[in-house]
């Protein structure tokens, strides 16, 4: 009878993305109206969710629009910033 | 100046005389080089020389097609005696957008935001103050009866 043998289990080598978050930053030129058009049509949010998010940008100085894979990311802050909004990225904490 | 919202969802602006004309013109010359804005806005990603190389001329780009685009129409709307010059809505981003980054430059500029008292303030910087009122007047109209309903 053949002796019994213990297989070790292959260690698993999956690492889960950290999430980037898109900020936008308040500025003295773009107006409120036209910041909340652009989340709008870049996100595709609700006129009452893009209105809270333009008013966390005016009054904190910056808000969090919008948080996931960093390719996404990327593509979010160069419409960003083809609508002339001050923005950038950054790893979610 | 009389700017008037058309019937087909678009805007007239209608210039009564020279100083109208000459305002419609520094668009384009407040505008200055539009790389400076693709520039800036690239700072905010940090070092990061992929942003540089495959992002920023594409904004570049759009911003260049921006400012040509309301430069051309105004020109050709003088040298051809018109009455107005028309935005069609599909035309509104370019004419907004190149508004913005005329604002934006002169902000970068004379920090007009930033300022609290222009009366005793020098001549240029009054006359970047106006026309950036003026711009500013322009971009609420195309969001209001024209972007807005987009």
């Amino acid at each position: 009878m053949p002796s019994p043998t213990i297989s070790k289990k292959a260690k698993s080598s999956i690492q889960t993305d950290v999430p980037w978050s898109v900020l936008v930053l308040d500025d003295p030129v773009n107006l409120m109206s036209y910041v909340t058009i652009i989340l709008k049509r870049v996100f595709g949010y609700s006129e009452e969710r893009a209105t809270t998010l333009m008013m966390e940008i005016h009054t904190s100085g910056r808000a969090v629009v919008w948080t996931g894979a960093k390719e996404r990311a990327e593509f979010y802050v160069q419409q960003l910033h083809g609508s002339q909004l001050k923005s950038t990225m950054e790893k979610s904490v | 100046m009389n700017v008037i919202p058309t019937l087909e969802g678009g805007l007239s602006i209608e210039p009564e005389n020279a100083a109208d004309w000459m305002v419609l013109d520094s668009i384009s010359t407040d505008i200055g080089r539009p790389s400076h804005l693709a520039e800036s806005l690239a700072g905010l990603m940090g070092d990061d020389s992929e942003w540089e190389e495959l992002v920023v001329p594409d904004l570049e780009q759009n911003f260049n097609v921006q400012c040509r685009y309301v430069q051309e129409a105004v020109e050709s709307a003088r040298e051809q005696n018109s009455q107005a010059i028309f935005i069609k809505a599909h035309n509104a981003d370019k004419w907004y957008g190149a508004l913005n980054q005329a604002r934006m430059s002169l902000q970068a500029r004379y920090d007009i935001h930033g300022l609290d008292n222009f009366e005793d303030a020098p001549e240029e910087l009054r006359s970047a103050h106006f026309r950036d009122r003026f711009y500013l007047t322009l971009q609420g109209v195309l969001l209001e009866y024209v972007m807005g309903n987009s």
